[in-house]
């Protein structure tokens, strides 16, 4: 199933606040799957520097992972397919 | 069986649907918290037996995932951060529903006042008979060999059931080295040997 990161620029934000936003993107992704629409929260990367983070999602298509984001009501600037790499693999 | 916030949460959407609403509101997610608390529709927060009944819930059908879709409100999205910050404030783990419960401690209006009219609530009271219930929810007896035999990991959170403690209690353990864990290779889960866990465990003798 494709993988697309989430941008998003979190100005401000705590950790305690992200744990809030994980706890939500959690559980509109089982609601979501449970719907039979599914979408999977992988992993996500905080950059303290910039407060801005690159979530990972599983999903067959962009709308989806949209769609769990906007019930999370987790502020994000842009969806994109990404192209996993491990050194594994190389 | 001890509910978790998720389960809470994820009630608390399937109610909003049932319910034909957009989003999901603060009183959703109090009465989720107060039904994965509950039993036979009673939720025991301290001295307080909270009837669910009273509040629509038919604690005696099991329901179908509704159709529709719903997205957390503002408000909700207030209240899990305030819930992840007490957490913190707390002992420093992920929030869980007595935190939850505690962000309304302060709130007059909507399904809290409501129940704070009905059973006499006051703020001081609710927190109080929040700490009560932490004491009261079920522990695992400690009992080694409980976890299924021939398992040879287990997560921290498995660890912390298996000894009947608490998980911040479990990472104290890794971080002073007391209890020695690994990583699955080019994964961020921790795993920790049953051995080790077993060899914290000694022998009781009465001083």
């Amino acid at each position: 199933m494709p993988v697309f990161v989430v941008e998003r620029e979190l100005p401000g934000i705590t950790p305690e606040m992200l744990t809030s936003a994980g706890l939500r993107a959690k559980t509109c992704c089982a609601e979501l799957t449970a719907e039979g629409e599914e979408v999977r929260w992988i992993r996500s990367f905080f950059l303290p520097e910039t407060a801005r983070t690159h979530c990972y999602f599983e999903a067959a298509e962009a709308g989806l992972v949209e769609r769990a984001n906007v019930r999370a009501n987790i502020p994000f600037v842009r969806i994109s397919q990404a192209v996993e790499m491990t050194p594994e693999g190389i | 069986m001890a509910r978790s916030l998720e389960d809470a949460a994820q009630w608390a959407i399937q109610h909003a649907k049932r319910q034909g609403k957009p989003e999901v509101t603060g009183d959703d997610l109090l009465l989720g918290c107060l039904v994965a608390i509950s039993r036979f529709g009673v939720a025991r927060v301290g001295a307080f037996d909270i009837d669910l009944a009273e509040f629509g819930v038919d604690w005696r059908q099991r329901i179908a995932t509704p159709a529709g879709s719903v997205a957390y409100s503002n408000e909700v999205v207030r209240l899990l951060d305030e819930a992840a910050a007490i957490a913190q404030v707390d002992g420093g783990g992920k929030p869980e529903i007595v935190h939850m419960l505690a962000c309304y401690s302060a709130e007059q209006a909507g399904l809290m006042g409501e129940i704070r009219k009905r059973y006499g609530v006051e703020s001081a009271g609710w927190r109080a008979a929040l700490s009560s219930l932490r004491q009261a929810e079920p522990t695992v007896q400690v009992s080694p060999g409980r976890i299924e035999s021939g398992r040879p990991f287990f997560s921290p959170e498995e660890a912390a059931e298996y000894l009947g403690i608490h998980i911040q209690t479990i990472r104290g353990y890794l971080r002073s080295g007391k209890l020695k864990a690994f990583r699955i290779a080019g994964e961020r889960a921790i795993r920790i040997r049953r051995e080790d866990i077993d060899h914290l465990l000694e022998p009781f003798r009465e001083d």
